[in-house]
């Protein structure tokens, strides 16, 4: 039999143990070669009229991939590769040589690596259809698309997998030569020792990690601390602070909370509590280093895909706050804007729901009144009257009516951010310009705008009168506003729209800024969903494989509790407890760093991301949950499989 | 005298048809409340076999086994479960502790297992150091132990929860002369002191000696059963010598 066959043998019987792993190298090579097609793929390349974000967008998507694919192979092969030091001592004991055992287990790693790229093409060409199709979808394009099979996609996954299954086979190879065959048969003997736990360490991982959330959710431009440490510097002090810090609470609190577990006798000394505390405490210390990767790892997929989530989510919404008008431009030219004018009332499919012709004034001003530090202290404004307002306002939807006397004026920032823009309630400024004097007093803000912020200024709502005294002396001009019906789909009117009115018009559509944050936010969920697909299925496997490996060497264990009158139903509940606190303490840590990262964006934003974000999680958990069914269930069989 | 342990025509063969392999032949064996049983026989007789179905590990071909009035053969794998955790105690040759826990959390591991409070089973587990003599290595684990104290542990999570019948698989098989002394001196002290029921497979003659009785089986049938009665130890261990001079092939082991 030669070496090559006894590999192949290898494959086969140890399929099982094998199989989570084959099957996440083939998920990675699938997605892999997606991002690969679509770098190449000319059908989106041309429905997103040439831009080259979304080719470089799939490059750098790919290269993050490569990386992690890498590390996820290494780390499982050598997981492997010391499942089996038993069998390689083996081998060793009866004389096969060292070159030969290396031999064999690069075969047998190259083989897995081989079928898994062969299947992951395979099942690669016909899902990035399916994925295309998904991507299309989710940036708003309808062009169907007619995607061909890339030989150069196939050329680029094929030699980057081999080179990366290549590299890891040789470390199979190199493995064996560290062996000492003593080592090779005491693997499983070897004693875990009581670890230790301090107090104080355990304490400071706490202090660590809120440290870390502290610095987070401050106010990033008022804050001292981050004036103090540098804004550059702060986000990394976060996350040194915060991964340190769970590094630490794995290590040592939890080990800490277990020795408390087991003085509480009432609770330790009742049914298996007491074996499922003990193993755990063994084996945390040994475990600290991978669960810190995976409440990291699950922390950074989480906050990508909830960023991305968020930001598609919240799309229409932020299109619709810079856009309350379907559409607004400046009439300059009669001719153009009546052509315009017949253009969206004649447009099939949409109906005008109001169209408003909205006199403008803008005016310079002086605003050393509002206090800032920073910047000029001029700035152009556009203007608008009370009685403008209110019918805009009504028109929108909203319930806001002003009543404006004399000076008073109200200012409209959808961009306001407390702290950082001016005061502007009770300030005073004036306005200026070629026969201009006004003082004007701001008795009111609003974080919306009537007006489509594409077309016109800050804008300023002042008094019907003072607006009626501005008007012969600032620049005057009369805005079109129309709202019609379905705007998101506006495609056809808008580009007619584009070309009817000139430059200066300035145009703004809510369906252009629409179309345009589908298309980038579409690209960012549809990369950070499949990262993250990716980034969950490699976790979810390593914890699988590691508790596994327990499983093998808790075997013994097992069976004299089986010997002594446990029940294979007792059995099977404490393994679930156990194992749940393995999977649980990651995701926890996970979930409350995203948590964290999360609202700190969220003040950021602006905006309330609970929707996206907790859909996100949901998500996230519900497939995790698939593997800690799967992980209970591989280990209770192997526990009790008595002979 | 209460019978603990009845077998009745006790059966087990294995393999499949044409190629049967008969371990246990017609046995037929009681054992009363107190009694210190000892069982004997070459390799391959059928001890671990019969002590496998007393155990209620292995089901017997066919037969009756009654354990303080179970019958063990009907019942179902939970039930059995169970019965091994209230009724049985085992000590076996390797001793069988679990690493992750404390010689103490060894020992009352029976206790805990069911339930009892945790006031008790302070008082339980000191009462049984005391009696094995291993109070002073009770928090320290079983790998800085030595063998016959690990032997004791075992012993002392044996007869902790009081069981109907403690079943010792060889439990001299991995000590020493004197630590093997030491365990069954414990053993008959125990069985003397609390009358505990002890049923033990041994090829020992030495081990076999502390017994009150002793049962020898050969090709899977009893062949024949000696009575220490009123014999000094060392009478006792001659007349089982003999015995196992007749049975043959064992003169090596008994030595």
């Amino acid at each position: 039999m030669t070496l090559f066959k006894i590999a192949g043998k290898n494959i086969r019987n140890n399929f099982k143990n094998y199989f989570l792993y084959f099957a996440s190298m083939i998920f990675s090579i699938v997605i892999y070669f997606t991002f690969v097609s679509l770098k190449y793929d000319h059908t989106i390349q041309s429905a997103s009229d040439g831009s080259p974000k979304i080719s470089s967008a799939f490059s750098g998507a790919a290269v993050v991939l490569i990386i992690f694919v890498a590390i996820f192979i290494w780390y499982s092969n050598s997981f492997f590769t010391r499942k089996r030091k038993k069998e390689v001592g083996l081998y060793s004991l009866l004389g096969v040589r060292k070159k030969q055992i290396g031999r064999m287990l690069f075969y047998e790693n190259f083989l897995m690596g081989v079928l898994a790229l062969l299947v992951g093409i395979a099942l690669g060409t016909v899902l990035s259809r399916l994925f295309v199709m998904l991507l299309m979808n989710v940036m708003g394009y309808d062009a169907m698309p007619d995607f061909g099979i890339s030989p150069a996609a196939i050329l680029n996954t094929i030699t980057v997998f081999l080179i990366i299954t290549l590299i890891t086979s040789v470390q199979g190879y190199r493995l064996i030569y560290r062996f000492k065959l003593i080592e090779l048969f005491r693997a499983d003997q070897e004693r875990e020792k009581e670890p230790r736990s301090s107090v104080w360490i355990a304490l400071l991982s706490v202090l660590l990690v809120g440290f870390g959330y502290w610095l987070a959710l401050q106010n990033m431009l008022t804050s001292e601390a981050w004036k103090t440490i540098g804004v550059l510097v702060t986000p990394l002090v976060i996350l040194v602070s915060v991964i340190l810090g769970t590094y630490l609470l794995f290590n040592t609190l939890t080990v800490t909370l277990l020795k408390l577990a087991r003085k509480r006798k009432r609770s330790y000394w009742r049914g298996l509590n007491l074996i499922g505390t003990s193993q755990l405490l063994y084996r945390m210390k040994g475990n600290a280093r991978t669960l810190t990767i995976i409440a990291v790892l699950s922390a950074t997929t989480l906050t990508a895909v909830g960023t991305a989530y968020s930001l598609y989510y919240n799309n229409r919404i932020n299109v619709a706050l810079a856009n309350p008008n379907s559409y607004m431009f400046i009439g300059g030219d009669k001719a153009a804007v009546n052509k315009a004018n017949q253009a969206i009332e004649q447009a099939s499919g949409h109906k005008v729901i109001y169209h408003e012709s909205v006199p403008l004034l803008e005016v310079d001003a002086d605003i050393t009144g509002l206090g800032q530090t920073t910047g000029s202290n001029e700035q152009t404004f556009t203007v608008i009257s009370n009685h403008t307002f209110n019918k805009l306002a009504k028109l929108q939807g909203r319930n806001d009516v002003f009543s404006l006397q004399g000076s008073d004026a109200a200012v409209l920032e959808p961009g306001y951010m407390k702290g950082i823009s001016p005061a502007y309630e009770g300030s005073t400024i004036l306005l200026t310009g070629k026969g201009i004097h006004e003082k004007i007093h701001f008795t009111a803000l609003k974080t919306y705008n009537v007006l489509n912020l594409g077309t016109v200024y800050s804008t300023l709502v002042v008094s019907d009168d003072l607006f009626a005294a501005l008007q012969p002396k600032a620049k005057t001009m009369t805005a079109q506003a129309y709202e019609i019906t379905h705007q998101d789909k506006a495609k056809e009117l808008t580009k007619q729209l584009e070309t009817i009115l000139p430059e200066t018009a300035g145009l703004a559509s809510f369906y252009s800024d629409y179309a345009r944050g589908m298309e980038s936010t579409g690209l960012m969920i549809f990369m950070g969903g499949f990262l993250g697909l990716v980034f969950l299925a490699a976790t979810g496997s390593i914890i699988y494989f590691k508790q596994l490996t327990e499983a093998s060497s808790d075997k013994a264990r097992y069976l004299i509790l089986h010997k002594i009158g446990v029940k294979k139903s007792e059995i099977r509940k404490s393994v679930a407890k156990q194992v749940l606190f393995v999977f649980a303490l990651p995701l926890a840590a996970g979930i409350a760093h995203c948590a964290v990262a999360l609202s700190a964006l969220s003040n950021l934003m602006m905006t309330s991301l609970v929707v996206p974000v907790v859909s996100c999680m949901g998500i996230y958990i519900g497939i995790y949950l698939v593997y800690y069914f799967l992980t209970v269930n591989s280990y209770y069989k192997i526990v009790t499989n008595v002979k | 005298m209460k019978t603990i342990l009845q077998a009745k025509n006790v059966n087990k063969t294995f393999g499949t048809k044409g190629n049967q392999y008969t371990a246990l032949n017609n046995i037929n064996l009681s054992i009363e409340e107190g009694e210190f049983v000892g069982i004997m026989g070459p390799s391959g007789a059928g001890k671990s076999t019969l002590l496998n179905i007393f155990s209620t590990i292995d089901t017997p071909t066919s037969g009756e086994i009654i354990i303080d009035g179970h019958n063990i053969v009907t019942m179902n794998e939970e039930k059995l479960s169970d019965f091994r955790r209230n009724k049985l105690g085992f000590i076996f040759q390797d001793y069988n502790l679990l690493d992750t826990l404390t010689v103490k959390e060894n020992i009352l591991l029976p206790l805990a297992l069911s339930k009892v409070p945790a006031a008790e089973i302070e008082q339980r587990v000191q009462e049984i150091a005391d009696t094995f003599g291993i109070r002073e290595i009770l928090d320290k684990y079983p790998y800085h132990i030595s063998g016959g104290q690990k032997q004791r542990a075992a012993a002392s999570r044996a007869i902790v929860a009081n069981p109907s019948l403690i079943l010792a698989d060889e439990p001299t098989g991995a000590l020493d002369s004197k630590s093997a002394t030491r365990l069954l001196e414990s053993l008959s002290a125990l069985n003397q002191a609390n009358r505990s029921t002890i049923m033990m497979v041994t090829h020992d003659a030495n081990a076999a000696s502390y017994c009150k009785r002793v049962i020898f089986i050969n090709d899977g049938r009893l062949f024949m059963e000696l009575r220490k009665g009123d014999l000094s130890r060392k009478q006792f261990f001659g007349q089982i010598l003999e015995v196992l001079a007749t049975l043959g092939g064992e003169e090596h082991d008994a030595v």
